[in-house]
């Protein structure tokens, strides 16, 4: 994780060894990410893994127990929310039920003696950015959940923040709309330049949306980078799993051959992956997994052409429209997914037929090398 | 039809549900009926309807000076205990901290003592003080019975404003007193309007407290009781208590009818239920 440390100076948040107890829990453990300028950064990670958590104390809603947070340079820790220049967009809205559109997004300003013009003016800028242009005196009873969503991002982005922090503010709408709303906020966040900090549990908005992303589990960071680089080159097994489906499959090494192991099953089957950054010889046991899509399926036998080959039996095939999944078992001891599109060929393939599953070097990837590597 | 319960069972339960409604409220129709009859004697035969009970108590000059003490004392007790209420159920509500369930039992005690040993015994203790009694001792016995009922008509509104509302409040750069003034005051005040009736009323028709506290300037109740000794005047005190009667049951049936209207309008603009704001005061993720 070389990018975790970038310049402090130029970063729009800085958390630097960041720790926060609930009681005997530890929520949050020394926690260290910069936070660029204009960067859209997302906190993936399933509940209870602490994302919440860091984005309230950045909020300024809960204190750290222990290292630091700078906005902009400047240490916020024990500085009230009302003095931090963040603004945040609740997960249910929390827009004010007795105020209308216009009232609830000049709240900040009027707060900051912003004049009654200004007031107006940039309430209506705003509300032409998240196009909701006319619905200055609705009441927010009676908006639907994505104009809700729309005026909890004006409210927040007219203050100019030094950054935006979200929580998980998709969870409550439908899949399409959260799907356009994606869009949305990714416009939104490009034409204004600001710095989003993102929180979900859901990869794929993770991956849609993010410049960089943080997954993060049991309080820590265990991967920061690009959506690809999270996706394609997962530093842990937590993060394979986690963005993604993952086969997984723990096998002993039988060569080295300059930056490439073979891991060998039988006379036909073998795996082939990457040696480089660990430290194998033969005999070692390592943690190798593939992408479900990376994987090509044949009926009856076919070539390894240098790659990876494994033999098994189709167990269930999943139609999922675009994709078709196959899951079979495999003879590594596991069962792999295989996603293939859903062409005429994928129809030949029923359950219960002997397939090989073939796939190039470079997409298998050894995470954890050790007797004690238990697949994720 | 709810098939769970026989014919004979829901004749029975007809039955008792009608016995219950006449013993509640047959007295109350009774009292009605002779605060009109043209008799002293309260009982039938019917001499005839009369207004007149009506016109004397309007000029009893001991009655009217009774009354104004009680609407003193009854507006004194419902400000005192409302604004008291307030801080109380936001602790309660929105606050952790320790032996919490301790203290919202003492401060739900009043409920269960009997009134009797809270009048005597703070009557002793004003002696004890040194203070004199009066109308404004009264109010702080009032003030006691009446603050268990406010907090518990504050609670379950506060319960429903998303703490995430003031939080985002806060977010905005509001203080923790801008927040109160404009977004929790404002969603409280229909719970306020409830807790200041009912406390009125509470403080309106009390007798035991106020006969131990309130010293030689009788509240209403405490009048009334005593003109019971005196035959002649108990048609007027009747037409007064009908009077009260009609007055409190507005009062009470308009609060509860405006505190329900607007609980249904802040659900349905919060779109929230109250597990939902459990959550997100847990800090979830």
């Amino acid at each position: 994780m070389s990018d975790t440390m970038s310049d402090p100076t130029t970063a729009a948040i800085s958390i630097r060894g960041v720790t926060k107890r609930f009681g005997e829990v530890t929520a949050v453990d020394d926690l260290s990410i910069d936070i660029r300028e204009g960067e859209f950064l997302t906190l993936l990670g399933p509940s209870g893994c602490g994302k919440t958590t860091t984005m309230r104390m950045v909020a300024g809603f809960e204190e750290p127990d222990e290292g630091d947070i700078l906005l902009r340079g400047e240490e916020v820790v024990g500085v009230p929310p009302n003095k931090r220049h963040v603004n945040m967009c609740f997960q249910n809205y929390a827009l004010f039920p007795h105020m209308d559109v216009q009232q609830n997004i000049e709240y900040g300003l009027k707060l900051r003696k912003v004049g009654k013009e200004d007031r107006a003016r940039k309430v209506e800028e705003m509300l032409s950015i998240v196009r909701l242009e006319g619905y200055e005196h609705r009441r927010p009873g009676q908006l639907s959940g994505g104009q809700q969503q729309r005026v909890a991002l004006a409210r927040a982005l007219v203050n100019e923040p030094a950054a935006l922090l979200l929580d998980e503010p998709l969870g409550a709408l439908d899949v399409k709309l959260r799907k356009q709303m994606q869009l949305e906020l990714k416009r939104i966040q490009h034409e204004l330049a600001t710095t989003f900090v993102y929180v979900t549990h859901d990869q794929e908005e993770a991956l849609s949306m993010s410049d960089r992303i943080a997954v993060m589990n049991e309080g820590v960071v265990e991967h920061l980078g690009s959506p690809r680089d999270v996706y394609e080159r997962p530093a842990t097994p937590f993060v394979a799993d986690f963005v993604g489906v993952l086969n997984a499959a723990e096998l002993a090494v039988t060569s080295v051959d300059g930056d490439r192991a073979v891991l060998t099953i039988n006379d036909k089957d073998h795996v082939v992956a990457p040696a480089t950054g660990h430290d194998l010889a033969a005999g070692t046991m390592a943690l190798v997994t593939v992408r479900p899509e990376r994987i090509a399926i044949t009926r009856g036998a076919a070539e390894a052409n240098g790659g990876s080959r494994l033999s098994g039996t189709v167990a269930q095939v999943v139609y999922l429209g675009t994709l078709t999944q196959f899951h079979v078992e495999t003879s590594a001891g596991k069962t792999f997914v295989v996603h293939q599109l859903s062409t005429e060929g994928s129809e030949a393939i029923d359950a219960r037929d002997d397939v090989t599953l073939t796939w190039p070097v470079e997409d298998s990837a050894i995470l954890r090398v050790g007797a004690d590597a238990t697949s994720p | 039809m709810n098939p769970a319960i026989s014919t004979g069972g829901r004749r029975t339960l007809w039955v008792v549900f009608w016995f219950l409604v006449v013993f509640l409220y047959a007295p109350i129709v009774i009292l009605i009926i002779f605060s009109f009859n043209n008799s002293e004697i309260v009982s039938f035969p019917w001499l005839g309807f009369t207004t007149r009970w009506y016109h004397e108590f309007v000029h009893e000059p001991a009655l009217l000076s009774a009354l104004k003490t009680s609407l003193l004392v009854a507006t004194l007790t419902s400000i005192v205990a409302t604004s008291l209420a307030i801080p109380a159920a936001i602790a309660l509500v929105r606050r952790r901290f320790f032996a919490k369930g301790f203290v919202s039992g003492v401060m739900l005690a009043p409920l269960v003592i009997p009134l009797v040993v809270l009048g005597i015994s703070l009557l002793i203790l004003f002696n004890a003080v040194g203070v004199p009694l009066s109308p404004y001792t009264a109010v702080i016995g009032h003030v006691v019975i009446a603050m268990p009922f406010a907090i518990l008509v504050m609670v379950p509104r506060l319960e429903r404003i998303p703490a995430a509302l003031e939080e985002a409040s806060r977010d905005l750069g509001a203080t923790a007193a801008q927040t109160f003034r404009m977004i929790t005051f404002p969603l409280l005040v229909p719970a306020l309007i409830s807790a200041f009736l009912i406390s009125f009323t509470i403080s309106f028709d009390e007798l035991v407290i106020s006969s131990f506290l309130v010293g030689d300037q009788a509240t209403f109740p405490v009048y009334l009781y005593s003109q019971l000794r005196l035959p002649e005047r108990l048609p007027s005190v009747i037409a007064v208590a009908v009077v009260i009667l009609v007055v409190s049951v507005i009062i009470v049936v308009a609060s509860e009818a405006g505190r329900f209207i607007s609980e249904r309008r802040l659900e349905a603009q919060t779109g929230m239920a109250a597990d939902d704001i459990g959550s997100l005061r847990a800090g979830k993720g």
